[in-house]
């Protein structure tokens, strides 16, 4: 086999760009070499691992994208209620201020003065219900973060197997360069880390699909499960 | 009628779960609380202090959330020590495994303010009850 430089186009020391049809020759031998590498390191099932890691990583991506954008909805949606609550309660204060400071300048009006303390006694009987209510929206600000923590597991999962892809992937490339002379024992190529982790007991973090049989999907399964085990 | 000067050890390795859980307590009036960042600290604790009460996460570095619970449960002073698990975990073996290992009550994240005080409610509704 003649020994190619797979990562330059110019071996042969021409600055001239392959063709096409080179160029696809060149992909296909690399390719061809690379599925032999692959076969003769053991490194199949390896890489069979690596691409079942990929449509989980698009699930949990996706997980991540649906939790954040859900968060952040959450967190305007209730910007969005508490600010009239706010703006009402400000706007009615003033202007009691200022009826107030035209009594006190002109203080005969009895009649005025009267509906004024009525109205001034209804604002303050109303207040501590409209900050509850917008002590509510602050509560749901508050819980809308709670996607740090399930988003923060799925991404540490992600990390892991990215982690393990580009260790996987630089063995391959390091027991196959060309340029080595020696070739030397391929290393065992090193375990996904799901699989080293002990079995029972196992923790899976956050659903990020749901409907699945093994698992709950909301609090009510929680509750119906340990009530039909007698807990 | 509960306690509310009750004290509670808040066990997450997230800050912000912690804080969410802290502030949604304060909101149930319960303001003497305390927090852990895993399991192994979360038990160093209770074994100093006074606590009545403990809300834990599952996954967490060093020693995580059902082995603190056993470790609970294996200590003669506070194998009583009411426990409610609050946790991503949704498959059905988490849960029977942390109701087996003695759980007093299992919450799944993401949970609601209210799902949080009916389970508290029910856990000291329950021990008044048997404490009765």
């Amino acid at each position: 086999m003649v020994q190619q430089n797979p990562l330059g186009a110019s071996a042969s020391g021409s600055l001239l760009p392959d063709s096409a049809e080179q160029l696809l020759q060149r992909i296909g031998h690399l390719t061809r070499q690379m599925r032999e590498s692959i076969r003769e390191l053991g490194l199949e099932t390896s890489v069979a691992k690596v691409a079942e890691a990929i449509p989980d990583a698009r699930d949990r991506l996706g997980y991540i994208a649906q939790m954040t954008e859900r968060a952040a909805e959450r967190a305007l949606n209730a910007v969005d209620a508490a600010q009239p609550i706010q703006d009402a309660l400000a706007k009615e204060a003033k202007g009691l201020s200022q009826r107030w400071d035209a009594w006190f300048a002109n203080p005969v009006e009895l009649d005025e003065a009267r509906q004024l303390v009525m109205d001034n006694r209804a604002y303050l009987k109303s207040v501590p219900q409209q900050v509850s209510a917008t002590n509510a929206q602050l509560m749901e600000i508050m819980m809308a973060q709670d996607f740090q923590d399930l988003t923060g597991q799925v991404i540490k999962k992600m990390v892991q197997v990215i982690q393990d892809v580009d260790t996987q992937l630089l063995q391959l490339l390091l027991d196959n360069a060309p340029s080595l002379e020696k070739k030397h024992e391929p290393a065992p190529a090193p375990a996904l880390a799901a699989d080293t982790a002990p079995a029972g007991n196992q923790l899976h973090g956050p659903e990020v699909k749901t409907g699945l049989v093994d698992a709950v999907n909301d609090q009510d399964q929680v509750d119906d499960l340990l009530a039909s085990l007698g807990f | 009628m509960l306690d509310k000067s009750i004290k509670i050890l808040v066990v997450d390795d997230f800050p912000t779960m912690r804080r969410i859980i802290r502030n949604l307590l304060k909101e149930l009036e319960f303001v003497n609380v305390d927090e852990a960042e895993d399991g192994a600290m979360g038990l160093e604790k209770l074994k100093a202090g006074q606590y009545g009460f403990v809300v834990s996460d599952w996954n967490m570095p060093n020693m995580d959330g059902l082995a603190m619970l056993q470790a609970i449960r294996a200590d003669p002073a506070m194998a009583k020590m009411p426990v409610l698990m609050v946790t991503a975990e949704a498959k059905k073996e988490n849960i029977i495994a942390a109701a087996q290992a003695g759980a007093n009550g299992y919450v799944v994240k993401p949970f609601t303010a209210v799902t949080l005080e009916e389970k508290i409610t029910k856990i000291f509704e329950k021990i008044a009850k048997e404490g009765a």
